[in-house]
């Protein structure tokens, strides 16, 4: 074609390939099977660093794509864990059923509550989202009997496709189970932003006025992004409880819908990868401060509060924009 | 008896529109038509109501009375997006774009979006062929090939006021209705909107809202004065230019600011 090298041409043929895997999107894989075989001790913490990977990327899609904001996600990690648990104890034990249920019936609480929520913005859409939440857990601490109140209930599931038991013990098979529904939901949401739809998103994240004059119903494309979004959290929590064969009213903490923005934040909104890194250095942080300075809530909370200031003042995107800026600075040396 | 006259053959049209905030009435039953290819200005002192004409024609807002119309039909109650699918497109007076994205891309969801792909979840975006090349003669039309890569904050003022322009046109409008293209311009660029304006393809009808009246008397074959969200007269340019009660009403406003 004429003018190959016009910045036009070259723009186009970028949007044509920009979805294609990078070599270095094979890291994070190949660490988490390094750690599976290297370092066995630590396999049940990294297996809920996995969990939580799963939990941060659905609350990205909307909080870093979309831009909604929301302190209410785990209304859908809840609610996930719960149906799951509630299935095991109820004659379906199925894992794999389990999480199909979960996605659906949290999807289906995402879109009742993503309906109405999502006709605000802002800070009224924040305490929105910590409402719901703070409802369910007021509601399932009611209902006790059904839901085993603060003690919880205890299940067992049945094997994975009737072959592998989730082993609660070296939570060998739990993690490579965890590990693969991470990637396969990895990859759905991967998918999803690179293609037209996800693009909306960002659309809307930049400019929601801006959208609709383009031509995009925007409340429509937001309840879609939200459903999906509440659907792998759904997922998430399944995995949580099913890996521990426990569910308590614990799954509905809004403490928890803190945390998991927390890692976001901290790892780097609307990059996929910020949530890797966010949820594996919170949960590994939350650990080593547990080791050295006792379990007691306070020191964790103040270094939480710290790290949370820290990135605020001096990462505003996260450890993953810190990584970017040292490897764009890497490349440019070496031209 | 405006609703039973035989169908013009007009492309946009108001009917008797009003609109109030209160007791405040900021259109006040306004009647005009736009047809195919029309050229056509509105003009009016600051706080006339010029910006609230354009929410009600795009559907931002809903009208206190009257109706619009959009090739002989009623879209007074159809939303923004769906009136965007129709065929109207408009400008904004402060730039509304993607800060954050690249010409390119800010240009691709416009695109994607009225090529029907706007819900596509698992098909990567940028592979269509058609996408691609209408992105490309846009960012030729508007001679913004050599920042095609570059982001929206990056650009100057002026340049952002063509992608402005860009997004409209990739539209594919049937209407298009610009609110003060040129403003906050420097002089010195305000050129390159101009020639941009005056080049837009002929089969669109436009509809621009402009202070400068160098701007209105260059580009329009039609102008309506604005006055407190009322039409006080509509015509060439040489009447308009010679009516004595626009002159009164508009350049007495003006000589006081």
């Amino acid at each position: 074609m004429e003018g190959n090298n016009s910045p036009a041409v070259q723009a186009v043929n970028n949007l044509a390939v920009r979805h294609k895997f990078h070599w270095g999107e094979a890291v994070p894989w190949i660490l988490a099977i390094l750690v599976f075989y290297f370092l066995p001790g630590y396999r049940l913490l990294a297996t809920q660093i996995l969990v939580m990977i799963i939990f941060a990327l659905s609350l990205d899609l909307i909080v870093g794509y979309a831009g909604i904001i929301s302190l209410g996600h785990t209304a859908f990690f809840g609610t996930g864990a719960y149906i799951t648990a509630l299935l095991a104890t109820n004659n379906f034990p199925d894992p794999i059923f389990g999480l199909f249920a979960a996605a659906a019936g949290a999807a289906l609480l995402g879109f009742l509550s993503g309906w109405v929520l999502l006709r605000t913005t802002g800070l009224t859409l924040l305490v929105l989202t910590m409402a719901v939440t703070i409802m369910l857990l007021e509601l399932a601490n009611d209902f006790d009997e059904i839901t085993g109140g603060f003690d919880g209930i205890n299940f067992t599931n049945s094997e994975i496709l009737g072959l592998i038991e989730l082993d609660q013990l070296w939570y060998s098979s739990s993690y490579i189970y965890v590990l693969v529904v991470l990637f396969l939901s990895f990859l759905l949401i991967r998918t999803i932003i690179y293609a037209p739809f996800g693009r909306m998103l960002i659309g809307i994240r930049e400019n929601t006025r801006r959208m609709s004059a383009i031509g995009t119903p925007v409340h429509q494309r937001q309840v879609i992004a939200y459903v999906i979004s509440a659907a792998i959290a759904g997922i998430a929590g399944a995995l949580w409880v099913q890996v521990q064969g426990n569910v308590t009213t614990e799954v509905y903490a809004f403490e928890l819908s803190g945390d998991v923005l927390i890692m976001l934040i901290l790892g780097g909104t609307g990059r996929l990868y910020g949530a890797f890194l966010g949820a594996t250095v919170f949960k590994i942080l939350e650990s080593v401060t547990e080791q050295i300075l006792g379990t007691d809530q306070p020191y964790w909370q103040l270094t939480v509060g710290l790290v949370l200031i820290l990135t605020v003042l001096f990462a505003r995107r996260g450890l993953f924009g810190i990584f970017e800026d040292l490897s764009n600075r890497w490349k440019g040396r070496g031209q | 008896m405006e609703g039973t006259r035989p169908m013009s053959n007009a492309v946009l049209e108001t009917r008797n529109l009003s609109k109030n905030f209160g007791a405040l009435t900021v259109t006040q039953n306004v009647n005009f038509s736009l047809k195919p290819g029309a050229r056509h200005a509105i003009i009016g002192p600051n706080g006339a109501g010029k910006t609230t004409l354009i929410n009600l024609l795009t559907g931002v807002l809903r009208p206190s009375g009257g109706a619009v119309l959009l090739g002989g039909n009623d879209i007074t109650t159809m939303s923004e997006h769906e009136r965007v699918k129709h065929g109207i497109a408009r400008t904004f007076q402060i730039n509304t774009l993607f800060m954050g994205l690249s010409v390119i891309d800010n240009l691709y969801l416009v695109l994607a979006e009225r090529l029907g792909g706007g819900t596509e979840m698992f098909r990567p975006a940028g592979r269509d062929i058609g996408v691609q090349e209408e992105a490309l003669r846009i960012l030729e039309t508007l001679k913004l090939e050599e920042n095609a890569l570059t982001m929206i904050r990056e650009l100057p003022y002026g340049q952002q006021r063509l992608v402005e322009l860009a997004i409209a046109l990739a539209l594919d409008p049937k209407v298009l209705l610009l609110d003060e293209p040129a403003a906050g311009v420097p002089s010195a660029e305000s050129h390159i909107i101009l020639d941009a304006v005056e080049n837009l393809p002929e089969d669109i009808a436009v509809l621009i809202i402009e202070h400068d009246m160098d701007v209105v008397f260059r580009f329009a074959k039609r102008i309506s004065v604005l006055v407190r969200g009322a039409i006080m007269a509509e015509g060439e340019p040489e009447e308009i230019a010679a009516n004595t009660e626009v002159q009164a009403v508009y350049l007495g406003e003006t000589n006081h600011v």
